[in-house]
């Protein structure tokens, strides 16, 4: 196994108190996979990651326990410096936002150039002849001109491209792309994700790909982990949740998109909000809003039941998981 | 046939480029929005759809005033409001409300609630006296489904989902009769949203609401329009009834926008076909000349340099009656053999046939 997260808790101190925003998190990639984590925001996908990288914000972060394995190796046992060689060579991430994670007064060649100088010990000079190949193979038009501009002159698909670049540079075995596609329009999302699909397949490379999208996991995801309040509820291949949910929160994501052949009529919607993760309701955190809650729901945290039916592996937290995939 | 509400024509808005900084010389401009043509049936929702800067927004924001426009009428039942001013002019005004995308920045955060949705009542006194004013709010609160008691309640205190629901309740304050949506619910979240829409659908069955509905989510716009338009570079591209759009595109813009929508279902990805668009949008003070998505069409040819297409139904579909013949802004316009089923669903290899990619 590549990467597997296990039983991860992460939580911040604030004023209003401790939200726990990861509560007993786990899932695994392999070489070549892409796992979707869905979830809408505020569910802890984000969190998460930036666990898996090494790059929470601690304090106010703080991991409880939890082992990060990385081709077998605990990452959270790792002293910083050790870390930092992982990041960037081994597993590398792709945030939403390009522009705030590219510096603005270096020129693209040079912060694509810096991975080589950096990581490799390269000379300056062919540290620039990479980036002008990385940069073409991005498909970003005249790239030996552009190496030399800055983030602000490129549009918002290409500069999206450029931190695709930046992440494969030193070819790593996992990348984590977060919300990669929200920020652009879909004729861009379609080109980035496309780019994004081949590289992977290229280098066989593990894809963690964050996302609220339910039509993006359809496109690309091997499989999924469905977040709800800091815990996977769903965990399953992509096939087999598209067509049978088995708990009553992925029921209700994929309801809740409107469907062509039901136009006009009114749109299921999940009640309420999700929960204030200072205060997550005891039992099933997702209680307060589920159709089919009963009065177990309200005590009982559900355990992530094995609803395995095929020879791919499929969990659900939930206690009622039958009633919901046969229902 | 019943008079329009509202009739746009040649609709312009051109922002002045300019350098120097003693002598401002104008060396260009941002043509935002570029001729655009639309009408809105009474009762009916009209989708606007369109990628980033194509001039969405700045169409909006003619239409309730906060810009004004270079050029081009705006008609309210019948009457050019572009040129009014004073009572006139306020009195158009509140029959056409406008709801924001942004529901974190669109509310003042110093004003409670009561107050942003009754500040309307100060400019026009006539539609509440102040001694109602307090029950009109807490009758919007609970139209769009917020407990009355949070009038007293600031902006912070609410999740997004709820600020979209007072800016809702802010726009409903005047009883309009027009309703201009830009991007209301591409902020929220997927559970958040479908209630919004849910919302925004009642309450122009309650109110005998015209919308306006800018987006760029396409599956929501056709959940909610009776008629869409498709923008493209400060232009409406092509237009027509929702299945007419969705099911049967004839402007390769369109196809190339419906095609890269990513769809929910799994199981179509194998057989999905994608035109996919190289390039970016050219800057709108650039505007290729002719057809202005040239540079991206994978069909352009000669004419498409020299002769802009007009938004007609185009010739070879002009004597027919089906679903293909409505407005479409290319000279080649033509539907697509992918189309023969709705975009994005599952099409069967035998049927995708060779039109439907374009070039790499
Ligand atoms: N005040 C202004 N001065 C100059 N240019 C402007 C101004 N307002 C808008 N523009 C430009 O006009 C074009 C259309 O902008 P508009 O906000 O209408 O786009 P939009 O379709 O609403 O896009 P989005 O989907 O991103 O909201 C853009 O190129 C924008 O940069
Ligand atoms: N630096 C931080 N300080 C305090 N709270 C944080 C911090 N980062 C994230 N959180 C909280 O953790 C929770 C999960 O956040 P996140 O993982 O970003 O969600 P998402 O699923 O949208 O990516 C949220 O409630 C968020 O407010
Ligand atoms: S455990 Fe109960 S409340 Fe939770 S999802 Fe299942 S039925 Fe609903
Ligand atoms: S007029 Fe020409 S360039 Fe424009 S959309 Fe039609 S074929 Fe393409
Ligand atoms: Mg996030
Ligand atoms: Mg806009």
């Amino acid at each position: 196994m590549l990467l597997e997260v296990r039983d991860l808790h992460v939580e911040f101190h604030t004023r209003d108190g401790v939200a726990r925003a990861v509560n007993g998190v786990s899932y695994a990639v392999e070489a070549g996979e892409t796992l979707a984590v869905l979830g809408e925001s505020g569910s802890g996908k984000s969190v998460t990651a930036q666990a898996v990288m090494g790059i929470l914000d601690m304090p106010p972060g703080r991991i409880t326990a939890g082992e990060v394995l990385f081709e077998g190796r605990d990452l959270l046992k790792l002293k910083e410096e050790e870390r930092r060689k992982v990041r960037g060579a081994e597993m590398a991430m792709i945030f939403q936002d390009a522009l705030s994670s590219l510096n603005p007064v270096l020129t693209v060649g040079d912060q694509l150039g810096e991975m080589f100088t950096v990581h490799r010990g390269m000379s300056r000079k062919d540290a620039r002849a990479k980036a002008v190949e990385l940069m073409d193979r991005v498909r970003i038009p005249a790239a030996r001109e552009r190496v030399r501009q800055y983030p602000h002159q490129f549009s918002g698909g290409m500069r999206q491209r450029i931190m695709i670049a930046m992440a494969m540079a030193l070819e790593p075995k996992l990348i984590i792309a977060d919300e990669p596609t929200t920020a652009l329009d879909v004729t861009v999302q379609a080109q980035v994700m496309e780019l994004l699909a081949e590289l992977q397949r290229e280098f066989r490379m593990g894809l963690i790909l964050i996302t609220h999208d339910l039509g993006v996991v359809a496109d690309v995801a091997d499989k999924i982990a469905v977040m709800y309040a800091g815990r996977i509820v769903e965990s399953a291949p992509v096939h087999d949740i598209y067509k049978a949910p088995a708990h009553p929160y992925t029921r209700g994501l994929l309801d809740s998109i409107p469907r062509l052949d039901q136009k006009g009529r009114e749109l299921y919607a999940i009640k309420g909000l999700p929960p204030n993760l200072t205060r997550i309701p005891p039992g099933c955190a997702f209680h307060p809003r589920c159709p089919m809650a009963q009065e177990v729901c309200r005590t009982d945290v559900p355990p992530l039941y094995d609803v395995t039916e095929s020879d791919a592996e499929r969990g659900s937290a939930c206690h009622f998981w039958r009633e919901c995939l046969h229902g | 046939m019943a008079e329009p509400i509202l009739e746009v024509r040649g609709l312009v808005k051109h922002y002045p480029l300019t350098r120097g900084i003693l002598f401002k010389r104008q060396i260009g401009a941002v043509k935002a929005v570029d001729g655009v043509d639309f009408h809105l049936d009474r009762g009916e929702t009209l989708g606007i759809v369109g990628e980033s800067g194509c001039g969405k927004s700045t169409v909006a924001k003619m239409l309730v005033h906060l810009e004004r426009p270079t050029a081009g009428e705006i008609r309210y039942k019948g009457e050019d409001i572009t040129r009014l001013s004073g009572k006139a002019l306020k009195a158009v005004r509140r029959n056409i409300q406008m709801v924001f995308q942004d529901p974190y920045t669109s509310l003042n955060p110093r004003m409670t609630v009561g107050d942003i949705i009754g500040e309307a009542y100060d400019i026009h006194p006539e539609v509440a006296p102040k001694g109602e004013r307090r029950k009109r709010v807490q009758h919007l609160l609970d139209v769009v489904g917020l407990n009355p008691e949070y009038i007293n309640r600031y902006p912070h205190q609410f999740s997004g989902g709820q600020r979209q629901r007072i800016g809702i309740a802010r726009g409903l304050a005047l009883r309009p009769e027009i309703i201009v949506a830009d991007e209301p619910v591409s902020a929220l979240d997927v559970s958040v949203q479908a209630q919004v829409i849910n919302l925004l659908a009642r309450l122009q069955d309650e109110f005998d609401l015209s919308y306006i509905f800018i987006a760029h989510d396409l599956s929501i716009v056709r959940h909610i329009s009776d008629r869409v338009g498709v923008m493209y570079l400060g232009r409406i591209v092509e237009t027509g009834r929702d299945a007419e759009i969705y099911d049967h595109p004839t402007h390769p813009y369109t196809q190339a926008l419906l095609s890269a929508v990513p769809v929910p279902d799994p199981e179509a990805r194998e057989h999905r076909e994608r035109i996919m668009l190289t390039g970016d949008v050219p800057s709108p003070t650039d505007i290729p000349s002719g057809c202005r998505f040239r540079t991206r069409c994978w069909k352009a040819r000669e004419r498409c340099a020299l002769e802009v297409p007009a938004l007609a139904v185009p010739e070879e579909f002009r004597d027919t009656s089906g679903p293909a013949a409505h407005d479409s802004a290319c000279h080649f316009a033509e539907t697509l053999p992918m189309w023969r089923s709705a975009p994005g669903r599952a099409v069967p290899p035998e049927e995708g046939g060779e039109h439907g990619s374009g070039p790499e």
